[in-house]
């Protein structure tokens, strides 16, 4: 049995005697012998030792990213965190804190959220952040719900390149209220948004709300985004931008977007299977009271000195119930630490010299796989920065990405929805520039992907 | 009184230095002009050492569970082991993507598949996913799902109704409402369901029941049975809010009780840590009835091999990236193996006598609305307080002094001056009993101090309705009230490349 409960001799009996019962189990006789239940059928426990040996058996069994050349990205990115951000995230005032309910005590973690706004704020050029939502995918679901509550319409419309993980969750949030999301197609030499098919839509007057990724699904910049403003008038804007890319890109704020969502977990914590992640989100001033999620305010405290508090709660869940505008209630406060951590020890210029070297490497790797007969590299003739799609023109993603594997390579990941009831998909491989590779790697990839292509396509 | 908290005079980070890149970074030559950022971000640029010491000075005004006792009700603030902290920093825990080929992440698959049967087994259902986010995510995810299986029956047209007790989280209603349902709301009798008022409010228009067991007051629902007869008859289906699952492990479990579907905290009751807010993980357990409607992917085993499975063809999709806090799930199921079957039961139930003990001695300063045999946690009415002018609220921040955490506070709404307080099953009988004496001492002192309270942290008491009055969220709404401020030669702001001063906050 862990050491986790105190077992001090006569500590039980004392406090059953103080509570007047003979037996612990008398403190459950109010739950009905229907309702109980025998034995869980868990094995027994362990001493720490153990327990320490079997789940590292289990975690040996997988193979890390340090054993490959990883070019996997997405919305998880594989990025090298300064060692400050864990030992940051490691303080246990912060990390065994619950939300700071109790604004007094927790001035800490209301400072640093504080702080992680403020940069959001600045990255987007908006008015507004909250402190934080699960991931970058159900920040967009919020920003769907929000667009819906100033706006007046049933369809959201959605670029048809987005990752499919995405559209489902979209799909999902927009399935309460009854409303309906719509993929805007795009063209198919360069991937860009058809504006004219927005511009449509739109007039049909039952549009309240857009959304566009920045960088796109596909990993490329589509400067149509720059165009949707004017292309749908007063109806809102949601701009999902990847962060790091907001360090070199102009801020959707200064374009129109009304609200701004991303993912920001390649800022300080590492892709741990997929989670946790970071949700970000932030919006126009005047949509702040239809907000999701905790907002962290500036205040004074009875002497006048500057204090935080969680504010604008009549929003939320606790206080307005069914009226809230989101039923969010914990988020992912410790992950948005290690964002403004990691963005502030990186610093402004170090982020765009970054983003700066993963698109120079995304350059050397796409031109590396140029002229490979059956890989299309890449595949849209569109602007990138660290990612950008190829596609297979013979075989399958399964069987590429398995070969490289073998030459121990992760090269990436495929873009086609795994579900069986999608449709016939293309072959197409979301292709990332890490942190951890250089032109060694590089050229690995392109010569591991030159047999491939001799060998016929074959795995 | 010997508790003082830190009580650092700490700039905001933006004034630790006076200079930001105020250039644009340099062009990308591929990105096209009109894409590129013509300005630099704001934002400092420090030394690591100084931006170490900021965040250090920082969490020595934040209070943990670490640092104190944290009897926040419904919050399950229970000692994060040590040993957890550690596997999930372990490269094969961390270094792991959610893409790569799945001969790569046998051992992901595997922890995820042994985590889920674990919970199976704890909470009495078939099926269980840990995509969803946190517990309000979970209970989103599962009336998705009752919506996808009404659709699949013809009846979602007329089922639009969640029910759901006044001792509910607020996180219930507000789920029900996200996921297109009416919430409505039936009162409570004793502090328990009105098995009366649930009778006569259930119709055909009843998509659901959602319930915590133990509820909010600390009260398990003796007539649950019959509460999951009256919903089933109806036609409706039970959810079962596992916010406070950890009363009952190894006693009962949601499945036994009638319930259709379950989420689970993993950061209340299988002690991950809560992060200062997040990040949680609400896993969801569903019964046959709902299972084929769970998030995918799903983790199959075939033979010795596990993998990712996406043929669900009734599933309601993604909910959310990937497949879960991952990292938290490494944590709980360090926890769950380190306790094994007596373990657990262990946990539930040195929680609910910890409770019940504190019940017995704090019922004694303050008045139990309800009957005193609790569960994991208790209700007490600050009611009486009021007759020297003092609340609850001047109750809990007075607490803070004694260098503990303070209950939970006006909730649940059904008792007046409500304070809702949770000792888990790893807070010893002395810190119960320091707790019990840091109440009685607060409950007795002068109404000016109550009033006053706190005084020995980072911060005297807030003017929250300022916050909330003139909201300023972030540097850039300083910068602006400092303009606006008639303080001249103070006024930097929108100068760039300076440090704008707020005289008001920013110091």
């Amino acid at each position: 049995m862990p050491r986790w409960i105190s077992d001090e001799p006569g500590e039980e009996a004392a406090l059953l005697e103080a509570v007047g019962i003979p037996s612990v189990d008398a403190l459950f006789s109010d739950v009905p012998k229907k309702a109980r239940i025998g034995r869980m059928g868990i094995g027994p426990g362990r001493e720490e030792p153990d327990v320490v040996r079997d789940v590292d058996r289990l975690l040996d069994r997988n193979r890390p990213l340090a054993r490959f050349a990883t070019f996997l990205g997405g919305r998880v990115a594989c990025r090298y965190a300064p060692a400050a951000v864990d030992a940051i995230l490691s303080r246990s005032e912060f990390y065994t804190a619950y939300t700071p309910y109790q604004a007094e005590a927790s001035q800490g973690m209301l400072r640093a959220l504080f702080e992680f706004q403020s940069l959001w704020v600045e990255l987007t050029g908006l008015d507004v952040a909250n402190a934080s939502l699960y991931d970058g995918a159900t920040a967009a679901g919020e920003a769907l719900l929000l667009c819906r509550r100033v706006h007046e319409g049933h369809r959201f419309l959605i670029p048809a390149s987005l990752p499919w993980e995405e559209k489902s969750v979209l799909a999902n949030y927009a399935s309460g209220p009854g409303l309906r999301v719509e993929e805007i197609p795009y063209d198919a030499r360069t991937g860009r948004l058809d504006l004219e098919f927005v511009r449509r839509t739109v007039a049909s007057k039952d549009v309240f709300g857009v959304l566009a990724d920045v960088p796109n699904g596909f990993g490329h910049l589509d400067e149509g985004v720059l165009d949707l403003r004017s292309a749908i008038g007063d109806v809102p804007l949601v701009v999902a931008a990847d962060p790091l890319s907001l360090s070199v890109l102009e801020p959707p704020g200064d374009y129109g977007a009304d609200v701004v969502v991303g993912e920001g977990q390649g800022f300080g914590v590492p892709p741990a299977f997929g989670g946790p992640l970071l949700g970000l989100f932030a919006c126009r001033r005047e949509y702040m009271r239809q907000a999701p999620g905790r907002i962290v305010g500036a205040s004074v405290d009875a002497e006048g000195r500057p204090a935080y508090t969680l504010t604008l709660q009549t929003r939320e869940q606790h206080i307005r119930r069914s009226r809230a505008t989101s039923n969010i209630c914990t988020n992912q406060s410790l992950v948005a630490l290690a964002f403004v951590v990691y963005a502030t020890v990186v610093g402004p210029r170090g982020l765009a010299t970054l983003q700066t070297t993963l698109a120079e490497r995304a350059r050397t790797l796409a031109t590396a796989l140029g002229g490979i007969d059956g890989i299309a590299a890449p595949r849209f003739d569109a602007p990138y920065l660290g990612e950008f799609t190829l596609e297979l023109t013979r075989g399958t993603s399964l069987s590429f990405l398995d070969r490289l594997r073998r030459r121990r390579i992760l090269g990436g990941h495929a873009l086609a929805d795994p579900r069986p009831s999608a449709a016939p998909q293309a072959e197409r491989i979301l292709v990332a520039a890490t942190d951890s590779v250089g032109e060694k790697e590089i050229q690995k990839y392109a010569a591991a992907a030159r047999a491939w292509s001799a060998s016929g396509g074959r795995p | 009184m010997t508790f003082q908290q830190a009580r650092w005079d700490e700039p905001a980070v933006w004034d630790l230095t006076t200079s930001y890149p105020t250039s644009p970074p340099p062009g990308i030559a591929s990105v096209p002009e009109r894409f590129r950022r013509k300005r630099g971000v704001r934002w400092p640029e420090i030394a690591e050492p100084e931006v170490v010491r900021h965040y250090t000075r920082l969490s020595q005004m934040n209070l943990g569970i670490d640092t104190a006792f944290y009897p926040l009700g419904s919050c399950t603030m229970k000692y994060n082991p040590k040993v957890s902290e550690l596997l999930a920093r372990r490269p094969g825990a961390a270094q792991v993507h959610p893409y790569q080929p799945e001969a790569t992440v046998q051992g992901a698959l595997e922890l995820t598949y042994r985590l889920e049967r674990l919970l199976s087994r704890v909470t009495g259902f078939p099926e269980v996913s840990l995509q969803p986010g946190a517990g309000a995510h979970g209970e989103y995810a599962a009336l998705l799902m009752v919506r996808a299986y009404f659709r699949d029956r013809g009846e979602l047209d007329r089922r639009t109704e969640i029910l759901l007790p006044d001792t509910a989280h607020g996180t219930n209603p507000a789920s029900a409402s996200q996921a297109g349902f009416a919430a409505r709301e039936i009162p409570s009798k004793d502090g328990c369901v009105d098995l009366a008022a649930l009778r006569a409010a259930v119709s055909d228009r009843t998509a659901g029941f959602m319930l915590t067991n133990p509820n909010t007051a600390g009260l398990f629902e003796g007539e649950i049975l019959e509460i999951a007869e009256t919903v089933h008859t109806a036609g409706g289906l039970l959810y079962y809010d596992g916010a406070n699952l950890n009363a009952i492990l190894g006693v009962t479990n949601p499945a036994r009780m009638g319930f259709d579907i379950a989420h689970i905290n993993l950061h209340k009751t299988f002690a991950t840590p809560h992060g200062g807010g997040g990040p949680g993980a609400g896993v969801l357990a569903a019964g046959e009835k709902l299972a084929p409607y769970l998030p995918v992917p799903r983790i199959a085993k075939s033979g010795r091999r596990f993998r990712l499975d996406y043929d669900r063809p009734r599933s309601i999709g993604k909910i959310k990236t990937a497949y879960g806090n991952f990292g938290l799930d490494v944590r709980a199921y360090a926890f769950a193996i380190s306790h094994g079957e007596e373990g657990l039961k262990q946990v539930a139930r040195r929680a609910v006598l910890n409770s019940n003990y504190l019940g017995v001695r704090l019922g004694k300063l303050l008045p139990r609305p309800f009957r005193t045999l609790v569960k994991h946690e208790f209700v007490l009415s600050g009611t009486p307080l009021r007759e020297r002018g003092v609340r609850t609220l001047d109750l809990a921040k007075r607490l803070l002094d004694e260098g503990v955490h303070a209950p939970t506070v006006y909730f649940p709404s059904l008792v007046e001056e409500a304070l809702m307080i949770e000792p888990p099953e790893t807070e010893s009988r002395r810190e119960l009993d320091r707790f019990a004496e840091a109440f009685e001492r607060a409950v007795s002192d002068t109404p000016e101090n109550l009033h006053a309270a706190p005084h020995h942290l980072a911060v005297r008491r807030i003017d929250e309705v300022r916050a909330a009055r003139e909201p300023r969220l972030s540097w850039k709404d300083l910068r602006t009230a400092a303009v606006n401020v008639e303080t001249p030669g103070r006024l930097a702001a929108g100068d760039e490349g300076s440090s704008p001063k707020d005289p008001g906050v920013a110091r």
